[in-house]
């Protein structure tokens, strides 16, 4: 049985339609990915689902562990009765197998399906490319002129809102890296919410904040149109004239840009954790961008093109 | 008089949820003026310095006179919180 995508349909061919068609047909082969099995999905429609995907990447992350389905509840936060129908699918085309061990039964995905290498290939590959695009959109998002709207599910037009994702990212980040996640969350909770401290009311052209998360590439993107470094700190030390220095303030001194409030520490939070775990942030507000390395360097750079407010690129 | 951080959330991130937990704290807990308030970290998963500044800032400010202890933690965001508002302090 062959297959190939159509990319507005997902088409299953029988062995005697397949030979007509290798023949006769204008449709590209270049798309067949099964050959093996009498029921068969082509590998966009595998991945299309968000619970399939979800079960992929936790299978394909580690092949050789199998699972049964309340251990893939608590771990992918969906429910037993959507992860069971996505496994019967994955079963019937062969690209997992189940046994009962006791009273439960095990899901294990098969790693001599044709499927499975395609697959792991595939998935790092679109992981990668969503990363891109996440940092790309996040940056999209607060350089143009005028704002635009951005997906629904990147926007946090309230503290509230973003309170809600941050904790359900922090959840199924718990599941894959443990204790660290709440360091994860904690940085992206004091920046994130730092964009709502400095701005409440005084948002220049759109409320709230842009925040996106890769979690298998492990990096986090929070971003504003709001009032920048430099307008924020200069509310406390009315000499600092360039991007550059307010950013460097920022990330060095405990001090606040809300005046007679005292505050401001934040920031020298998040340096520190960067520091204790060696991950990387770059930070970019105005015309400034800063880096802090794994290495613990910073390194601040002007820019030519210029940030609305700010973003922060988290990799972790 | 201990207050067991947890029954404010296991996520403890931004200033307004700190001042909320304060006045609700000051509202509910306090009542009479504290002598020493033990801050217990047990359960929660993530503080920030943000919440806890804003809590112990008007804890100060409102009784000045308070002593404030902190229970041990392993929990890597208490550690780090803990580290920077007594570094700011």
């Amino acid at each position: 049985m062959y297959i190939w995508n159509n990319p507005s349909e997902f088409l299953i061919i029988t062995p005697e339609s397949a030979s007509s068609l290798s023949g006769g047909s204008d449709r590209p082969f270049d798309f067949v990915v099964s050959i093996d099995y009498n029921i068969t999905m082509d590998i966009f429609s595998l991945t299309k689902s968000k619970t399939r995907r979800k079960i992929l990447e936790q299978f394909l992350s580690r092949p050789d562990q199998d699972y049964y389905l309340h251990q893939l509840k608590r771990k992918l936060s969906v429910s037993v009765g959507n992860i069971r129908r996505e496994l019967i699918a994955l079963t019937k085309i062969g690209l997992f197998q189940s046994y009962r061990k006791g009273r439960l039964v095990y899901y294990k995905i098969n790693q001599q399906s044709v499927l499975f290498n395609t697959l792991k290939t595939f998935m790092k590959k679109t992981t990668i490319d969503m990363s891109e695009n996440i940092v790309q959109k996040g940056f999209s998002w607060v350089t143009k002129s005028s704002p635009f709207q951005t997906s629904p599910d990147l926007y946090c037009q309230t503290r509230d809102v973003f309170q809600v994702r941050l904790q359900t990212f922090s959840q199924h980040l718990e599941q894959k890296l443990g204790i660290v996640a709440y360091l994860v969350t904690a940085l992206a909770g004091e920046i994130g919410n730092n964009s709502f401290d400095h701005n409440l009311g005084q948002w220049p052209d759109i409320p709230g904040i842009f925040f996106a998360h890769d979690d298998n590439q492990k990096i986090i993107v929070l971003a504003d149109r709001g009032q920048g470094i430099l307008k924020t700190i200069r509310n406390v030390i009315p000499q600092v004239s360039a991007d550059r220095h307010a950013l460097k303030i920022a990330f060095t001194q405990v001090i606040s840009g809300r005046f007679a409030e005292k505050r401001g520490n934040g920031l020298k939070f998040v340096t520190q954790v960067l520091k204790d775990k060696k991950w990387r942030l770059r930070f970019d507000s105005g015309k400034a961008s800063l880096e802090i390395f794994p290495n613990q360097k910073m390194k601040i750079i002007e820019k030519k093109s210029v940030i609305k407010g700010c973003i922060a690129v988290l990799e972790y | 008089m201990i207050i067991k951080l947890y029954k404010f959330g296991d996520l403890l991130i931004s200033r307004p949820a700190g001042r909320e937990a304060y006045l609700s704290a000051k509202a509910y807990l306090f009542t009479k003026t504290p002598q020493i308030i033990e801050f217990d970290f047990e359960q929660v998963k993530v503080l920030t310095p943000s919440w806890i500044d804003e809590f112990i800032t008007l804890l100060k400010k409102e009784y000045p006179q308070v002593k404030i202890e902190f229970h041990k933690s392993n929990n890597p965001t208490v550690i780090s919180s803990l580290k920077v508002i007594s570094s700011s302090s």
